[in-house]
């Protein structure tokens, strides 16, 4: 048995490898050049009567011999019968290996062809990367060669090309998991990688396979068209047209296989493609369309060289505007079908033709008894939900389908139609994907875009990645922006400096419009932090909070601080007053349809996933309530009434209730701390029969916030005084209030029961009342500024005092 | 080296991949004039005009037949100049593809017999 890492550098093999490489490009033209130039000169001493023409001519031959050589073997050097490296390594690598190879000149090697390239732009293994990773010892050798045979090994692939060198030079080097982790790969992705840049290989070879269609005779007894022409898209002469197709999920090709032996049966000749949109049934309509125009494929002779004709129901209904019209029409258009002999029609998403609508019409009382009788062969495609919708209408029509279930793609089979797709997307976007932007395009679509099935969703988001494409290479980056861009979510993880410094110092932003209610700032700044940094379980809701305590103590304005801060605006908070919701069949508002209902929960959390959603005052709603809101605090997800999943996965869920706030009180002026109390609190409430225990357990904090102390309201006027100067700011009025004026308003203002909010009324009443009095009667001009002083103060809130201070 | 690696890939795989083309080419035009369909179909109506049915009187019936007849004549008429004319085709196809088999073992040989033509001198003219 040959040792399979032995290396002959003197090997036939290898030695065709090295003259391969020396001929390709110009010097093989050059040998086709010459030969003509030979033959010519010879030819024309011949003609002149010169005998050494004959020899001349024929040495042509062999310059032409060595390129018929170079084109016929050397260019690609069949695999070896041994088993030895130089009989398994591709030419092109083999033929720029010295005697005595070094990993290094692997990898120069690797850099130079084009399989190697492939791992370079697609995974980022760069011929600079592998050239520092590669040692320049001789001894490293065998062990590159061994981890060469494992990688080929894996990948099932059957030499080593430079893609399956590129993934051995890797793993060769120590600690190289850590790594390639630092370009988001593992193992296991190196692998794909050999396989994905082989099946582009085996894709393009076999597409370059002269293909067999059935010649210029094919169509010629058949009908002619013109009505189908004009109101369908003929599938098979798309595809004829030299398209890449590949099919190589195993539930497309089976579901080809069914379409097959439904109209090759005697049986009701139409067959209905069921599944989510997305999912690929118009592919495997296409699929079976190729396979139909494929001289080769075992086929019966009913079904070789039949056409599929996609019809158009927006064209129809367009022609036929008038009442009984477009019955008429698509009658005559499937009579055309019918006589022709070589048609199957396809009706893509059925449904348009089966229920009234914008741009659908019920045409059940036509094609119904076309289909029953089943001589017309069709092709109905439409989603689950459509289906039973028909089957609810018309269960007859559904009895008399051959249905065939299009499930949505798994991960891999995902990767692979992706993989496939970029043949054709690559070309058309003029932009590259790496394998990074795959695998993200597959995680991210799965979780924001429930729309649509996979493949077809990581599809999608794989397309509009490439409108974010750095210098026409799409990477991981793009594909979150795209998802950020279209879904208005955050994904990347924070790196540039100053999201980082805002994460850091959250609390001290929260603070600057929140005062004291540390605890609940830390929580929920902590929470956002794990967010932002990927170490959150992301089945889960970014945070979920309850907060306790008092009115007017700075529950919700938490909310909407954390909506300004982190989501970028007030705007992002989505508020649900939960005493709205004190019935059992309030229920149905809470998850009603988006089409009927735009202010249900899951119609807003549909269109703003990234938000904040605060449930207020929760203990006033029904139980029925509180226990649909379960799974979206545990899970993340809620099912609206159409049971469409929709994600809470990137939303911070705040419910905040008064349960408890007299207790709170009690144990605020009996002198204990929060912390102290927190845990009883719960405990109260559970035994109080407020809140279920499996209700409070869904939460990852519950916050317990203090009312607000004396000290904490002079806090509270400057903030609001803030506000009034930033109102007045676009006059240049600016207003400043002297300290015993603001204790004045808190004196006033304070109320242990009601916290900070009887302070707007009074900061409304002797501040912003006593500016605009003063503006009216010109005192306060544009670009002026008011010190407020007690005495103004207690004059506006019709207190007496002695003081007799001015205005300024 | 070469010369043996070559000489070695001319007389075997070489020579196979030549027969492979020449095979490959005929097989395209073998489909492209779809001989077999021709055959299969030579007698049905061309483009299916006036195939379908026609219930009715006697003269109507009898109209749709005429028409009927027409149209396979004339389906049978051109696939038999198609079948004529790609039949001729293959077959010079596949003249000149045993041709450049033979002309492929008998190229590398040509220097040789060069050598031998300019050392007689021969001049196909000049002996005439």
């Amino acid at each position: 048995m040959e040792d399979p890492i032995a290396y002959n550098y003197h090997s036939v093999r290898a030695g065709k490898a090295r003259l391969a490489v020396h001929l390709q490009g110009m010097p093989v033209q050059l040998l086709v050049v010459t030969a003509w130039m030979l033959v010519v000169l010879g030819a024309l001493l011949v003609v002149s009567g010169m005998a050494l023409g004959w020899l001349v001519g024929s040495l042509g031959v062999l310059p032409w011999m060595f390129a018929q050589w170079y084109r016929g073997e050397l260019r690609h050097l069949p695999t070896g019968k041994g088993s030895s490296v130089d009989d398994l390594m591709s030419g092109d690598v083999l033929g720029q290996l010295p005697a005595k190879p070094t990993p290094q000149d692997v990898a120069k090697a690797v850099g130079n062809v084009t399989s190697g390239q492939f791992m370079g732009v697609r995974f980022g293994l760069t011929p600079t990367l592998l050239g520092h990773l590669a040692s320049s010892d001789p001894n490293d050798m065998p062990a590159l060669w061994r981890e060469a045979e494992a990688v080929r090994d894996q990948a099932g692939v059957p030499h080593y090309s430079g893609s399956v060198l590129a993934a051995a030079l890797v793993r060769t080097t120590p600690g190289y998991k850590q790594l390639i982790a630092q370009i988001h790969l593992d193992d296991g992705d190196m692998i794909e990688g050999v396989r994905w840049q082989q099946h582009v290989r085996d894709i393009i070879t076999n597409f370059s396979k002269p293909r067999r269609t059935g010649g210029i005779a094919r169509d010629w007894s058949f009908g002619y068209i013109p009505l189908l022409s004009r109101f369908g898209q003929n599938i098979s002469q798309q595809i004829q047209g030299g398209d890449i197709l590949a099919v190589d999920v195993a539930s497309h090709i089976e579901a080809v296989a069914q379409l097959t032996q439904t109209f090759a049966n005697n049986g009701r000749q139409n067959a209905a493609l069921v599944g989510p949109s997305g999912a690929g049934k118009t592919t495997i309509i296409h699929a079976f369309a190729q396979q139909l125009l494929d001289a080769d494929a075992k086929l019966p002779d009913s079904l070789k060289f039949r056409q599929v004709f996609i019809l158009d129901s927006s064209a129809l209904i367009a022609s036929a505007p008038g009442r009984g019209e477009l019955e008429e029409l698509i009658m005559r258009v499937l009579g055309e079908a019918y006589h022709a002999k070589n048609i199957i029609v396809c009706l893509d998403n059925a449904q348009l033709f089966f229920e009234e609508g914008i741009g659908s019409v019920n045409l059940t009382n036509v094609i119904q008894p076309i289909i029953e009788a089943g001589n017309l062969r069709m092709i109905l495609s439409m989603d689950e939900q459509r289906y039973l919708e028909i089957a609810d209408k018309n269960p007859s029509l559904v009895n008399s389908l051959n249905r065939i279930s299009v499930a949505p793609a798994t991960q891999a089979e995902t990767m692979l139609v992706m993989q496939e797709k970029l043949l054709r997307v690559e070309p058309q976007q003029n932009a590259l994907y790496t394998y990074q932007a795959l695998k993200e395009a597959y995680r991210l679509s799965e979780r924001y875009m429930h729309d649509i099935a996979q493949p077809g969703r990581s599809i999608k988001l794989l397309e509009s990645a490439a409108n974010y494409s750095e210098n026409r290479l799409v990477t991981m980056n793009s594909v979150q922006l795209a998802i950020e861009k279209t879904m208005d979510v955050k994904v990347s993880v924070a790196s540039e400096g100053a999201d980082r410094e805002k994460l850091l110092n959250l609390e001290k932003t929260i603070h600057e419009r929140m005062i004291n209610q540390k605890r609940a700032v830390q929580v929920v700044s902590d929470a956002l932090r794990r967010a932002r940094t990927g170490v959150r379980n992301e089945n889960r809701p970014i945070g979920t909070f309850l907060f306790l305590g008092p009115t007017g103590v700075g529950k919700t304005e938490l909310a909407k601080a954390l909506a300004d801060v982190y989501f970028g605006g007030e705007g992002k908070m989505i508020r649900l007053d939960l005493n709205e919701f004190v019935r059992p069949d309030d229920v149905a508002r809470l998850i009603a349809d988006g089409a009927r209902n735009a202010g249900s929960l899951t119609a807003q959390v549909m269109k703003q996933p990234f938000s904040v959603v605060l449930l207020d005052e929760i203990e006033k709603a029904a139980p029925e309530v509180l226990s649909t809101l379960l799974q979206m605090l545990d899970e993340g997800i809620l099912r609206d009434e159409k049971n469409r999943e929709v994600s809470f996965r990137d939303a911070i869920i705040v419910a905040t209730s008064n349960a408890g706030a007299d207790r709170i009180r009690e144990y605020i002026e009996r002198g204990y701390d929060v912390g102290q109390f927190e845990a009883q609190i719960t405990d109260e409430l559970i035994s109080s029969g407020q809140f279920r225990p499996e209700f409070l357990n869904r939460f990852d904090e519950i916050v317990v916030f203090t009312p607000l102390t004396k000290e904490d309201l002079l806090k509270v006027v400057d903030i609001m005084i803030a506000g009034v100067n930033k109102t007045l700011a676009p006059q240049h009025i600016a207003v400043e209030v002297e300290p015993e004026a603001k204790q004045v308003l808190v004196d006033k203002g304070y109320d242990p029961r009601l916290g900070a909010r009887p302070m707007r009324r009074i900061v409304q009443k002797a501040v912003e009342n006593t500016i605009a009095k003063a503006m009216l009667a010109g005192i306060l001009d544009n670009g002026g500024k008011l010190v407020l002083k007690k005495i103004h103060i207690n004059l506006a809130l019709g207190i007496a005092d002695d003081a007799s201070d001015e205005s300024e | 080296m070469a010369i043996v690696g070559i000489l070695l890939w001319w007389y075997t795989d070489g020579w196979k991949q030549t027969l492979r083309s020449s095979g490959a080419r005929l097989r395209s035009l073998l489909d492209y004039f779809s001989i077999d369909i021709l055959l299969r179909t030579l007698f049905s109506p061309f483009r299916q005009i006036a195939a379908s049915g026609v219930d009715g009187p006697i003269g109507l019936k009898l109209r749709a037949f005429g028409d009927r007849l027409v149209s396979r004549l004339v389906g049978a008429v051109v696939r038999t100049i198609v079948m004529l004319v790609g039949i001729t085709t293959i077959l010079l196809m596949f003249v000149w593809s045993v041709i450049s088999a033979v002309l492929w073992g008998i190229l590398p040989l040509l220097p040789i017999i060069g050598l031998i033509l300019m050392l007689i001198g021969w001049i196909p003219w000049k002996i005439l």
